[in-house]
């Protein structure tokens, strides 16, 4: 069956009344936890599995499941602009310059921009899944240990363009989120680092819970020190819809964060947060005027927000052809095809090629779903703007809870949460910005572990980083990146 | 009048009371049951209680309801289910893994697993299956010592987890075998067995279910399974001990416990329907395609079993002088 043939007759079983209700639901309900912070496609997917044992054929359950998945990508940006509360761990970055857009009356744009990156991302990305899958996927296959390695430096090097004003207050950022990342089991000796003999730290802090807590908690809590000055920010509404400047800076933006939400997709591992962090900081490095970043740049949203939802959809393609869950909520419909016996693989597009194509072709109708979805919705949430903090407070604090608990069902969550967001007031009274923190909270562990089984691979060996074409690539780039910093600062300080 | 009104009061006060004593003399179970995972969802123990979920209300009136709690290696859960209520409205499914037979031996736990939990029975057992690439030139485990003996050079294997039940058998291989095993530890079975479908270690282990969709897709070729005796869902694969290795370790047992001090008749009960589930067509043929073995046992031979597998595990660990320091 040729791929025009396939995608037809994937339209043809994704258009069947019971698929498109399914997909609307999926789409449905993705939103709605993609607004509310804390609470992630993964936990809700967890929740729904049970409900899709009776559900009869497995194409219906799992265009359900992967509708929240990418739908989730296209509600996260709300709160994060509205009120600096990531709705979902892939839209972290989105707060920094999302949230300033909207204390300039500007939320309509950044997140109509967000819905539009989001789409047309979103799209792009399943236009690449069904034209090249199987190629890009024996691709990433080739990421093993070295270069994750190689990537993982890379990102934090790119971590640093993510600080504010101040590089020494941004480093300082950034090692403490390297120290957040060490608490807990180090995979390669098995032994367990700064537990203080909490069991709950053993498996370390949660992403979501330290994102919620020092971006959201802790803009709250300033917040609420700040008698009056909440309420001017929660009255400015401003125009709903991007101006045609915006568009204008934003249409690059939306095409560059797809490719590289798709490129680190479809990387076992990758994944949708970082893929959002690597976009914004890839912005900030193309862009003409870097000073405009932090500040409410509309490309800071319509980057990270098109690479979220391009790699949300770019991470089933190691799922559909090679049967590798990359992420916990892929791992979800991983475990649901099991159930319904449908093995995930390289025959999956010939034993049940009605579920392969069938899914891909659920995917183009979900986009267009989310959009009609979305659009409107845009100007419903900025009217969220107008209630009156005291009472948007403490239902906020309420949400971020319940997502905490939803996260790993105990307790201990919520007292993190808490003390992240007194870090994260701290960080705002002594004006830092908090930006570095969760790109080297996920990086540093992922640095660490990478290159110590790299050198377990190769006997102690550091050979191993520059005999690999696809590390000693990524190496080079690095090196580039450094080299051409230090030319700049040094013709920057003769001058 | 008066007396009318006291009496009827007394009545209703005593059938007040009385009723819920009635409810609660009632027969086990009179509401839905908490099964606790204590590992992440999507993994092969959530996906075992998912299948027992699946198939549990056709043979009981309430249903059991999946938690999963991941936490500290499966202790966090486990801890969980130790400190519940022992009214066998909470239990425990995965007793048995690494956590319970490996873990005591490397390191102090909150509870002692087999003095605080009762089993209840034993559903599957998770073999370790070790496998190579597709492209390799092993076609047995004699194959990669030949070749190790001859080059000099040391085997790479990705694994699960450090000191897991990977980890130790795969070790022990090379102990036995006489050859460098290095084994490289990851944070989880999944990216262990990524990693070898990329072609970046020479060998590696992992349960069946983890490495089944790669062996149907012609991508890995398994080696060897390290049970005493071959595994249902890998017939076709010869034991280490059949191919002259005399290594075999159990794997991840994957069971059913409740806290200590549930009664015996509610562990009787649960034994029972968990027996009935386990003869059940439906659920069988759900196990063999999530590629799990049902390997049944009653409660008293399950504990038994274990105390087995735990001390099998303890000799090795000492024997390969495996800590976690």
């Amino acid at each position: 069956m040729s791929i025009f043939d396939g995608i037809i007759s994937g339209f043809g079983i994704a258009l069947t009344p019971m698929n498109l209700l399914f997909g609307f639901l999926g789409a449905l309900i993705g939103t709605a936890v993609g607004v509310l912070p804390g609470l992630g496609p993964a936990a809700t997917i967890a929740l729904l599995l049970p409900i899709t044992y009776s559900i009869p054929s497995p194409v219906p359950a799992v265009i359900l499941m992967a509708g929240i998945y990418y739908g989730a990508m296209y509600g996260g940006s709300t709160t994060s602009v509205l009120l600096n509360l990531p709705g979902e761990a892939a839209s972290v970055v989105t707060c920094i310059d999302g949230y300033k857009m909207a204390q300039q009356g500007r939320a309509g744009a950044a997140l109509g921009i967000a819905a539009i990156g989001s789409f047309v991302a979103g799209t792009v990305a399943v236009v690449g899944l069904t034209l090249f899958a199987p190629p890009i996927a024996e691709f990433a296959l080739g990421f093993g240990p070295p270069e994750k390695f190689a990537l993982a430096l890379l990102g934090l090097l790119m971590a640093v363009t993510l600080s504010g004003d101040s590089v020494v207050k941004g480093l300082i950022i950034m090692v403490l989120g390297l120290l957040f990342g060490t608490v807990g089991i180090d995979p390669i000796s098995g032994k367990s680092r700064f537990d203080f003999g909490v069991t709950e730290l053993q498996s370390g802090f949660d992403f979501v819970t330290l994102a919620v807590g020092v971006f959201g908690l802790g803009e709250i809590f300033y917040n609420l020190e700040q008698q009056g000055a909440a309420e001017i920010v929660t009255t400015k509404v401003g125009q709903v819809f991007p101006k045609m400047a915006d568009w204008t800076k934003a249409r690059m933006a939306i095409l560059r964060g797809t490719l590289v939400g798709f490129f680190i997709g479809i990387i076992p591992g990758g994944g949708a947060v970082i893929a959002s962090l690597v976009s914004y900081a890839v912005e900030k490095k193309v862009s003409k005027h870097p000073e405009e970043f932090g500040q409410g740049a509309i490309e800071g949203v319509a980057g990270p927000e098109s690479a979220n939802n391009a790699a949300s959809s770019a991470s089933f393609i190691p799922l559909l052809t090679l049967g590798i869950p990359s992420n916990a909520s892929i791992a979800m419909i991983f475990a649901c095809l099991l159930i319904k016996g449908v093995t995930p693989g390289p025959f999956l597009i010939v034993e049940h090629a009605d579920v392969f194509w069938g899914v891909i072709a659920s995917m183009y109708i979900g986009n267009v779903m989310l959009i009609i979805l979305n659009l409107p919705l845009v100007g419903i949430w900025v009217q969220l703007l107008r209630v009156p903090y005291s009472i948007l407070a403490p239902v906020v604090i309420l949400f971020t809870m319940i997502g905490s608990y939803s996260i790993a069902n105990q307790a201990f969550d919520l007292y993190t949460l808490i003390a992240f967001g007194v870090l994260g007031y701290a960080l705002r009274k002594l004006k830092f910005e908090a930006g570095p923190l969760p790109l080297a909270f996920i990086l540093g562990p992922m640095i660490e572990g990478a290159m110590r089984q790299s050198l377990l691979m190769s006997g102690g060996s550091f050979s191993i980083f520059f005999t690999r074409p696809i590390s000693l690539t990524i190496v080079a780039l690095f090196a580039l990146f450094v080299v051409g910093q230090i030319f700049v600062s040094v013709r920057r300080s003769s001058r | 009048m008066k007396r009318k009104i006291v009496s009827s009061l007394v009545i209703a006060l005593v059938v007040a009371f009385m009723v819920p004593a009635a409810f609660s003399q009632d027969k086990f179970p009179s509401k839905p049951i908490n099964v606790i995972v204590p590992f992440a969802a999507g993994g092969s123990s959530d996906l075992l209680a998912r299948a027992v979920e699946k198939i549990w209300p056709k043979y009981s009136p309430q249903p059991l309801v999946v938690i999963n709690k991941p936490g500290g290696g499966g202790v966090v859960g486990t801890e969980f289910v130790v400190r519940s209520k022992p009214d066998g409205y909470t239990l425990y499914v995965g007793y048995g893994s690494g956590h319970d037979v490996v873990m005591p031996h490397l390191q102090k736990m909150p509870y002692d697993t087999y003095k605080d939990l009762a089993a209840v029975s034993r559903l599957s057992v998770h073999s370790v299956a070790i496998c190579t690439g597709a492209k390799s030139e092993f076609n047995s485990i004699k194959d990669m010592v030949a070749w190790a003996k001859k080059e000099n050079k040391p085997i790479t294997s990705s694994v699960s987890t450090k000191a897991g039940a990977v980890d130790i058998t795969i070790t022990a291989l090379g102990k036995a075998a006489g050859i460098n095993i290095v084994t490289v530890p990851f944070s989880g079975g999944a990216d262990a067995v990524t990693t070898l479908a990329g072609g970046h270690v020479m060998i590696g282990g992992g349960h069946p279910s983890e490495v089944m969709p790669h062996i149907k897709a012609g991508r890995f070729k398994p080696l060897a399974v390290a049970l005493p005796e071959r595994d249902p869902s890998l017939p076709d694969v010869p034991t280490l001990i059949e191919q002259g290795f005399n290594v075999h370790t159990w794997g991840s047992i994957k069971g059913v416990a409740a806290p200590a001090a549930t009664p015996k008749e509610v562990v009787e009960y649960l034994d029972g329907t968990l027996k009935k589930v386990c003869e059940d067509a439906e659920f069988k043929k759900l196990m063999t395609d999530l590629s799990q073995p049902i390997m049944y046992q009653n409660g008293a031979d399950f504990a038994k079993f274990l105390q087995q597998a735990y001390g099998d595990y303890g000799k090795l660990i000492k024997d390969l002088n495996i800590t976690i320091q």
